[in-house]
This record gives structure tokens, sequence and C-alpha cells, in this order.
């Protein structure tokens, strides 16, 4: 079962950090780094380490977040190039 | 969990660095970067963390109803120092990518490079 | 550009390889993590510094500087952030064909929907009294002070986007603002200094089974001034970057 639960969350963070990456839209690629902080903290509540994960959802998904949308909504929305 | 003799915990932390460090070399749009070396620096508390697990492992807090083992509380205390330093980071790099705007009207390191 | 990055990408790959082949495998109950200074923190831990919440011990007692030096960072942070002439000036006009497509993403704002609304209305007493309780039961749950001011300021941050920068700005009383964002540095230095006058060490908590209340003492208000501090600059860095353009 514990393996199980790994080897998904680590795929879903794999993926979700690519789909991070090939994101064009900045905006998206935001909420999906939010995603991706999700599942982070996931695991570590899962691997002994509540102190972590609580942080992590807290600031990684988000302050985080929150600080980039408000950059994106200040520059440019898409990325070019 | 191993393949070939290599932990595999490890080596998803070395894939996620990998993203994060492609997105920090190859796109050019600076917010990408930032997200990039966000991507990077959780792979490495991810690591951290990994590496002060332990099997059967309690989280480190010692009261009743509780037993060894315990995993070690050196990598927790490590990372939250380190998410701390993150958003720090983060919110800096982002204040001066605003500022760039402002001056530049881009962020795009290609276009800013032909700035006169 | 890409290429490059793939190369770069693949060395580093191949490098990170060759490093995790040596090491131990994780989880190993006899590894070098859980054998030299980790076991005795485990061990001596709670007589030490009679915390049961042993990140929290290390975090404050055992680790001291590295706390110290991290909330010295998240203030050099905002005082950075702050420095900078927050972009007040209008933009220049965008350069650059996509320009325009930028320009109307921006004007069209979407109003706040009542859901968000509500939801963070409702959620927001839960959410403080969740970061309170982590930060009053940090010694024997999982909180303390890094935890329950990210929670705070994730909440203070909260209902600035919802409720509009102005109503999150009257969360902070403007006389005390400065005071608050310099709290964890400064309370920092002062229970150094206590610690330096009582037992020698800079940072050293008094270990004799006498000074036990005093030690706890230290602890809570090193806790009060990380959870207050930190919560403080977060919200401060989301105002500085939210700053009208």
């Amino acid at each position: 079962m514990s393996v199980v639960f790994d080897a998904v969350m680590l795929l879903l963070l794999i993926a979700t950090a690519i789909t991070v990456a090939r994101a064009r839209d900045l905006v998206a690629a935001v909420v999906k780094f939010g995603l991706y902080s999700l599942v982070l903290c996931l695991v570590w509540q899962h691997r002994g380490a509540p102190d972590v994960a609580i942080t992590e959802a807290a600031v990684g998904a988000g302050v985080t977040s929150v600080l980039f949308l408000l950059t994106i909504a200040k520059t440019a929305r898409s990325e070019r190039g | 969990m191993t393949l070939l003799g290599l932990d595999l915990d490890y080596v998803a932390c070395i894939v996620l660095f990998c993203v994060g460090l492609y997105m920090l070399v190859a796109k050019s749009n600076l917010i990408k970067k930032v997200l990039g070396l966000n991507v990077m620096e959780t792979a490495v508390f991810a690591f951290i963390v990994t590496s002060g697990m332990i099997d059967g492992g309690q989280e480190p807090i010692v009261v009743a109803g509780s037993a060894p083992p315990y995993t070690s509380p050196i990598p927790h205390a490590m990372v939250l120092t380190g998410i701390v330093v993150a958003v720090s980071v983060t919110a800096v790099a982002l204040a001066l990518i605003a500022q760039i705007h402002a001056h530049y009207g881009t962020i795009e390191v290609d276009e800013l490079k032909e700035l006169p | 550009m890409r290429t490059f990055a793939l190369a770069l990408v693949l060395v580093v790959a191949a490098t990170m390889v060759i490093g995790i082949a040596g090491l131990p495998p994780h989880g190993d109950p006899d590894g070098p993590v859980h054998t030299h200074v980790g076991a005795r923190y485990l061990e001596q831990g709670v007589a030490e510094t009679g915390l049961r919440n042993l990140v929290t011990a290390v975090l404050l007692v055992y680790r001291g500087f590295d706390t110290f030096l991290e909330v010295v960072v998240i203030f050099t942070a905002l005082v950075a952030v702050l420095a900078l002439p927050s972009a007040t000036r209008q933009p220049p006009p965008p350069r650059g064909e996509g320009a325009a497509a930028s320009r109307r993403e921006a004007d069209d704002a979407v109003p706040v929907s009542p859901v968000v609304f509500l939801v963070v209305r409702l959620l927001a007493p839960f959410i403080a009294v969740f970061a309170l309780a982590s930060l009053y039961r940090g010694h024997v749950t999982p909180g303390g002070g890094f935890q329950s001011a990210a929670i705070i300021g994730a909440m203070m941050i909260a209902l600035g986007l919802v409720f509009g920068r102005e109503h999150a700005a009257r969360l902070v009383p403007h006389g005390a603002k400065a005071w608050l964002q310099a709290l964890g540095p400064l309370v920092f230095a002062a229970v150094a200094f206590v610690g330096w006058r009582l037992t020698g060490a800079f940072l050293g908590f008094p270990a004799d089974e006498a000074a036990y209340a005093l030690r706890e003492a230290m602890v809570v208000v090193l806790e009060v001034a990380i959870a207050v501090g930190g919560a403080v600059i977060l919200a401060q860095l989301f105002m500085a970057l939210d700053a009208p353009s």
C-alpha cells in the first residue's frame, strides 16, 4: 500500500513539474505549481514530516503562488518565444 | 524501492531537480525561470526529507502513545529553514521582475538582451 | 539555448545519479542520518530541552543560530523588496507583438466570486484558530513558530485578496508596523543575549532543572516572536508586491 502510494505520488509530482515547465500561460503554470506543492506536502506528511508539510502547504501552495500571481498581473500573462 | 541499485525515491528527486534546472536555463521568461528555481528548491527539500525518513518511523514528537523509531528531526528543521529562505528569494526576485517590466516593458531575456 | 539546456541537464543528472549510487539506502535505521547526532537528539532531546516536538527543539535550542539567521534572511528580503522604488509609475507601453494582447488581458479584471468571498470569510476564523493552536500546542503536536507564521500570513493574504488591501492592512496596527516587521530578529537577539548572561554562550539555554521555567519562557517568547514577526513580514511582502502600478 505504502509503496503504491509513494509511486503514484512521485509520478504525479514529476507529471505536474513537467506540466509547469510546458505551460505557455503563466497563470496556468503557477496554478500547476500550487498543485505540485500540495502533492509534495502530502508526500511529506506520509514520510513522517508533518511540520514541514504544514509549512509547505501554507507557504509553497499559498503565499508563493499569490506572490507569483501578483507579479504576473503587473507584467505579462503569456510567455513569448 | 530500488532499480539497478539506485534508490527510486532519490531518482525522483533528481528528475524534479532536472525539470527545474531545465526551466531555469532554457526558458526565456523571467517568471518561468523563478518557477524553475522553486521546483529545484522543492526537489532538494524532498531529497533532504527523504534522507531523514526511517522504515515504519513516526514523526519526531515524543508524547505518550508514540514509540521509536522516529524520523530524524534534523532534516525537518533544515527544510523548514529552507522553505522560509526560498519564499524570501522568490519575493525579492519577483519584486525585481516587476521593476524590470516597469523599466523595459518586457520580462523576456531574449528581448532584454536586444535593448540598447 | 534549448540544446545547451538539455546537455547541461544531462550532465548534472549523470553526476547526481553517480552521487546517489554511493548513498546508503534511505529508511535504514542504521544509516548515518540516524546514528550520529540525530540519535542523540532523539534520546536526550526531551530531557535537555523540555520540548516534546523535537523539530522545534532542534530549531530553537540545538540549532538556534540557523534559525536566528533565517529570521534575519526573511527580514532582509522584506527590506530589499521595500527598498525597490515599488512600481508606482505607469509601465511604459509594452514593446513587440503580443503586447496588445497582454494589455487586454490585464484590463478585464474578474470580480470576486460570491462563493470565494463567503468561503474565505467563513474559513478565516478557523484558520486563525488553527494557527494559534499550532503555536500553543507546538511542543506536543506538529506546529510551532514558523508553521503558524506561515498559516497566519497565508490567512492575511487571502483576506487581502478578497476584501482588498486596505482591509488587510488594518490587521497590522499602523504605529507598530515597523516594530512588528523587525520583531523576529530583535527578540531573537534579546533572547540570545539573555542566554549569554545566563550560560556564557550566545543563544545558550540554561540546562539545569532549576531553570526549567526560565528556559520554557525563553522558548515561548521566541516562538511567539517568530510567529507574529513572520506573519507580518509575509503579509507585508504581499502588500509590497500588490502596490498599485
